[in-house]
């Protein structure tokens, strides 16, 4: 028999199918065109559900991090090698489409604003996790720990740094605020792109603790042949 | 006895200071290594910028600078570790009677000592080579207390995550990989008070201070990591370990692995 909480990933998919049926029909077929921006606009409702995406996931990350750090737990470890990769995907989405939106609204696919430079150093930063956690040596994992904490503090602080920054040069752009039929478009097309995040950071966080105790099992095997 | 323990804290982190620096004066590897090197990213931005207009150097001075304290850093720290590595007395230091953080400091305060001498060359070889770093000259305390305050925050976070690399089979190419992310801000925030003192903006003394805030913000948080981070990095105790171990007696023992 099944254990309830493996049911838990074929259930976020199943909510979430409908539910991405229906934002992409609605964002295509039933939302009007932005007045300024026209049908450029449409991919905000991709962007932005991926850039918060990626910031929670990091939040994420981080959290699991440090209990990490303090407990020694497995499966914190799992939990913020999970979500570093989920936020990694997300982030890579954003890093994609932002410039595209760019180009299409400003004319240009790079501004260098407070809020694109810092989505790209926090990108950087899960990148620089990922890689330390896969080929970093064996003790690396609470290094890595630190890292996915440093790079938590970090965000506020690059925020702030690039606006310091910015002060040198011109800024450009600014999102007008929406109307209510947009946002009625904007909240399914998200909750369908959460729910499939965690549905995939469910099961790689699992698979990733399976790892550990398949290592467990191997040494225990080792030792009573011994 | 909080105030015993600060000074008790102060006294090992003074005496693995001098012990650094006496090793270091023993042979000045770290130093003679890093000021050459200084001098060779020197000599690679004369001959690639050299014809640069007056106005064009002065948003490239800043940047000229504190990329080459990032690089330096880097090399300086693999370095500083790299030695504790060879001779295995980092597990020594672990094992020693003093307080972890006090290990941090005299590590820190050694490279930010080795960062400064680098400096020195560094800001009066960009004063010179560029018109725009003339303000160098002219505003010496302004300059040194920039560059203090710039290479404390990178040596902050640098020395936890080099410590953090040294405890195991040593892969520093990762180093410049965490690095250079991680420190983006603290290298912001001294490109912005560079071009501020360039500019000679009335407002430098407040970024100077907004410089320090982060600092201190850095410091305290490398000092939070570094002993859970460097614990975890010196024996192997995990199972992924365990198991790396187990293989490695199995093959020296010439015995089939099991799969």
């Amino acid at each position: 028999m099944k254990r309830k909480s493996e049911l838990v990933v074929p259930l976020l998919f199943l909510a979430a199918a409908p539910l991405v049926v229906y934002s992409v029909q609605r964002v295509f077929l039933h939302t009007p065109n932005e007045r300024t921006m026209g049908t450029a606009f449409k991919i905000f409702f991709f962007h932005v559900p991926m850039g918060w995406l990626c910031m929670l996931m990091a939040v994420i990350s981080g959290v699991a991090a440090y209990v990490q750090l303090r407990r020694r737990s497995r499966t914190a470890a799992a939990v913020a090698l999970a979500a570093a990769e989920v936020g990694f995907l997300g982030g890579l989405g954003v890093m994609l489409t932002g410039p595209i939106w760019g180009h299409a609204t400003w004319g240009t696919p790079w501004t260098g604003d407070a809020r694109q430079v810092t989505t790209a150093l926090l990108w950087l930063v899960i990148a620089a996790y990922l890689l330390l956690r896969h080929f970093g040596q064996h003790a690396s994992e609470r290094l890595a720990a630190a890292l996915a904490i440093f790079g938590a503090v970090n965000v506020p602080l690059i925020y702030y740094a690039v606006k310091l920054w910015k002060t040198t040069h011109p800024t450009t752009g600014v999102v007008a605020k929406l109307p209510p039929e947009m946002w009625a478009t904007f909240w399914p097309g998200l909750s369908a792109l959460l729910l499939v995040s965690f549905g995939l950071f469910a099961i790689r966080a699992r698979q990733l603790v399976l790892v550990g105790e398949l290592d467990d099992a191997y040494v225990r095997l080792e030792d009573s042949r011994a | 006895m909080l105030h015993l323990a600060r000074v008790r804290l102060l006294r090992q982190s003074l005496l693995l200071l001098r012990s650094e620096l006496r090793q270091e004066l023993r042979d000045l590897e770290l130093v003679l290594t890093s000021t050459f090197f200084t001098l060779v990213v020197l000599g690679m931005f004369y001959l690639s910028f050299a014809a640069l207009e007056k106005k064009h150097t002065l948003p490239a001075v800043p940047g000229l600078l504190w990329l080459t304290v990032a690089f330096v850093g880097t090399i300086t720290l693999t370095r500083a570790f790299d030695r504790e590595r060879e001779a295995d007395t980092l597990r020594a230091l672990l094992a020693a009677p003093v307080e972890r953080l006090a290990i941090y400091v005299a590590k820190a305060g050694s490279t930010l000592l080795v960062l400064l001498v680098c400096c020195a060359l560094l800001v009066p070889g960009l004063a010179s080579m560029f018109p725009a770093g003339q303000v160098f000259w002219d505003m010496p305390l302004e300059t040194a207390a920039l560059v203090v305050l710039g290479c404390l925050g990178y040596v902050a976070i640098g020395t936890l995550f080099a410590a953090g690399l040294a405890g195991g089979g040593g892969k520093n190419m990762l180093l410049a990989v965490i690095l250079y992310p991680v420190t983006t801000p603290v290298l912001m925030f001294a490109l912005v008070t560079t071009r501020a003192l360039l500019d000679k903006n009335p407002n430098l003394p407040s970024y100077l201070g907004q410089m320090a805030a982060l600092d201190v913000i850095l410091l305290g948080v490398g000092a939070l990591l570094f002993e859970p981070v460097l614990v975890g990095a010196a024996p192997a105790r995990s199972a992924q370990a365990a198991r790396q171990h187990r293989r490695e007696a199995l093959r020296a023992a010439g015995r089939q692995e099991p799969r």
